[in-house]
């Protein structure tokens, strides 16, 4: 005999409503018209072309096939925008994990060390960078002090097209204390009792850590590439603040593109249409990432197979 | 009797190796640390030398002379005061506006029930993925219209309109936490939904707060782009702004362009100190919620 599932009545309290939306105005606001709205109009406008102050001509998708038959700058662009968040996310995520874990462990002075790694991440990033191109000087630099005492030659750690990448991302690593943080806080949250169980079966410090640390922190692993990704994806800071694009095209980051193309150019419609290209390209890394998540991210009381 | 003392000498071992990883935890995140704080010292020791020191071969480790006068030197011609205030005009409404809007919209979403809420929850923790770079254009488009462009109302008001997806959830993760109960012996008394919030709620969530206000001034601190699209007339120049300014008038005076940096640096310190404590409660809270 089958019941047939009764339908909830669910009796929402008018004045419960009448609250929750009052609450909720400023976000909904904020939503559709910073969030959503703006996104569709960066599709739309990506389909004219505008100087922000004539008549849009309304053009299709020519700025598309500008950008990717006649814009040999685009493909740079989109180039190392992809290379700078390749090593940066990845040499991110190793580092906060590494230092993570070592800050997991039951050693004097945590949170003084733990202030310690975090502290990049709070300095204003135009202090930060221009500190940094201090550091990196060609004939000063403290690097290249370093670089010196090894025996090599002084080194172009900015203005050399192979070198800005990997630079960049070092200072990149170097701010990442807010993922350190995130990483600390799901480590904290393993429980002790896997370990334990394992240890007594036998398991050493290496296998505990591959078959259980990691696991258990697969969801927060999940969220710090996420998140990351789709902030590095949108590199700007650096190119505004230090190398304005260069060396050649050595930091032409799709957002820079964007930003010149709108507000130095004035191409608003051109400078949509990388937008726009940027969108497509975090969305396919999400859905990558999502896709793939279900092999192998372990939740908790998760039955698998 | 055999058994008892092969346990315990197992246990002792260890511990032993235990102590062994913990000594080389640390020694590892001694050097470590060093070299993170390396580059800030590096930086705090060149604003205290003069140009002539720094240019020297090798470098010195210490400032020879601690010339403490470089800093009256550089905020002669550095308008910190200045552009510290008006970095504080954005940014003291925006974290306001932020934290006090993220926490209705949290508090709704944690504990009314209304129609539409699975959506609109949807619709917020998504907006979180979206890049925020592809509504530059639209929304400079539009503010251009309005006719505020060169002030400092597009930086301020979208801060506003909910503090961000981000906050609103981590504000929600922490009002779940507070006993409903709490909320029920409110009722109970004739409090309304809105003096709930006010009274029950938000005391028990100040620290949420904190940390929401706490990661809006760091992100807004840090956010060049805005300031640089919006902000083209000096005297309305930001603290980031301004220091870009100055670099660019003062080519290889690197002395004075690390003693602005250095001055850049302090309010992000300061600021950190006091919310410590804040920060990493908060983050533990929400972290875990994938």
């Amino acid at each position: 005999m089958t019941v047939k599932p009764i339908k909830k009545l669910v009796k929402y309290n008018k004045a419960e409503t009448r609250t929750a939306w009052l609450c909720l105005l400023p976000s909904v606001i904020g939503l559709v018209c910073i969030t959503y709205l703006p996104m569709i109009a960066s599709f739309a406008l990506s389909l004219f072309n505008w100087d922000g102050l004539g008549e849009m001509q309304y053009k299709g998708l020519h700025n598309y096939v500008k950008l990717f038959t006649s814009d040999t700058k685009f493909y740079s662009s989109l180039w190392v925008t992809l290379k700078y968040s390749f090593m940066s996310v990845t040499l991110s995520i190793v580092y906060s994990m590494m230092i993570a874990l070592l800050l997991n462990r039951k050693i004097p002075a945590r949170s003084f060390f733990r202030a310690i790694f975090y502290l990049p991440y709070v300095l204003p990033a135009m202090a930060v960078y221009l500190g940094w191109k201090w550091l990196y000087d060609f004939n000063h630099g403290f690097l290249n002090y370093i670089v010196r005492l090894l025996g090599f030659a002084p080194v172009k750690f900015l203005d050399s097209s192979t070198l800005v990448t990997p630079s960049l991302a070092f200072i990149a690593v170097w701010l990442s204390g807010n993922l350190i943080v995130i990483f600390l806080a799901g480590l904290q949250n393993v429980p002790r009792t896997y370990h334990e169980a394992a240890e007594i079966d036998g398991a050493n410090a290496w296998q505990r850590f591959w078959k259980i640390t990691i696991p258990c922190m697969t969801p927060i692993i999940f969220y710090n590439l996420l998140m990351s990704l789709v902030s590095n994806l949108q590199v700007i800071t650096p190119a505004l603040s230090l190398t304005k694009g260069g060396p050649g095209t050595g930091s032409y980051y799709m957002c820079f593109m964007l930003y010149q193309q709108a507000f130095k150019s004035h191409k608003y419609g051109y400078g949509s249409a990388v937008a726009v290209v940027l969108f497509i390209l975090i969305a396919i890394f999400t859905a990558i990432l999502f896709a793939t998540s279900k092999g192998w991210i372990f939740y908790e009381g998760d039955d698998k197979e | 009797m055999i058994f008892a003392f092969n346990n315990s000498s197992r246990l002792a071992s260890r511990r032993k190796r235990e102590k062994a990883a913990n000594f080389l935890s640390m020694a590892v995140l001694v050097v470590l640390g060093a070299i993170v704080m390396f580059p800030i010292y590096w930086i705090f020791r060149s604003s205290l030398m003069s140009n002539g020191e720094l240019y020297a071969y090798p470098p010195a480790f210490t400032p020879p002379n601690w010339r403490f006068s470089n800093y009256r030197d550089t905020l002669e011609v550095f308008e910190y005061w200045k552009f510290l205030g008006n970095t504080m005009t954005i940014l003291v409404p925006s974290v306001i506006g932020a934290v006090i809007t993220a926490t209705m919209g949290g508090y709704a979403f944690a504990r009314l029930r209304f129609r539409g809420k699975k959506i609109l929850f949807m619709l917020c923790v998504g907006s979180m993925l979206l890049p925020s770079m592809v509504t530059l254009i639209p929304l400079f488009v539009v503010w251009a219209k309005i006719g505020l462009v060169n002030t400092y109302w597009p930086l301020i008001l979208p801060h506003f309109c909910g503090g961000g997806a981000f906050n609103i959830f981590l504000i929600r993760q922490f009002v779940k936490t507070v006993p409903r109960e709490l909320d029920e012996a409110a009722t109970i008394d004739g409090c309304g939904y809105f003096r709930i919030l006010v009274y029950i709620i938000m005391p028990a969530i100040k620290s949420a707060m904190i940390v929401v206000g706490l990661l809006k001034f760091i992100e807004l601190w840090n956010d060049l782009l805005q300031q640089v699209t919006y902000i083209t007339r000096r005297d309305q120049y930001t603290l980031a702004l301004g220091l870009n300014i100055f670099k660019g008038s003062f080519n290889d005076d690197w002395s004075s362009i690390m003693c602005a940096t250095c001055l850049s640096f302090i309010p992000g310190i300061v600021f950190y100190l006091i919310g410590q404590k804040y920060f990493v409660e908060g983050i533990v809270m929400t972290g875990m919620k994938n």
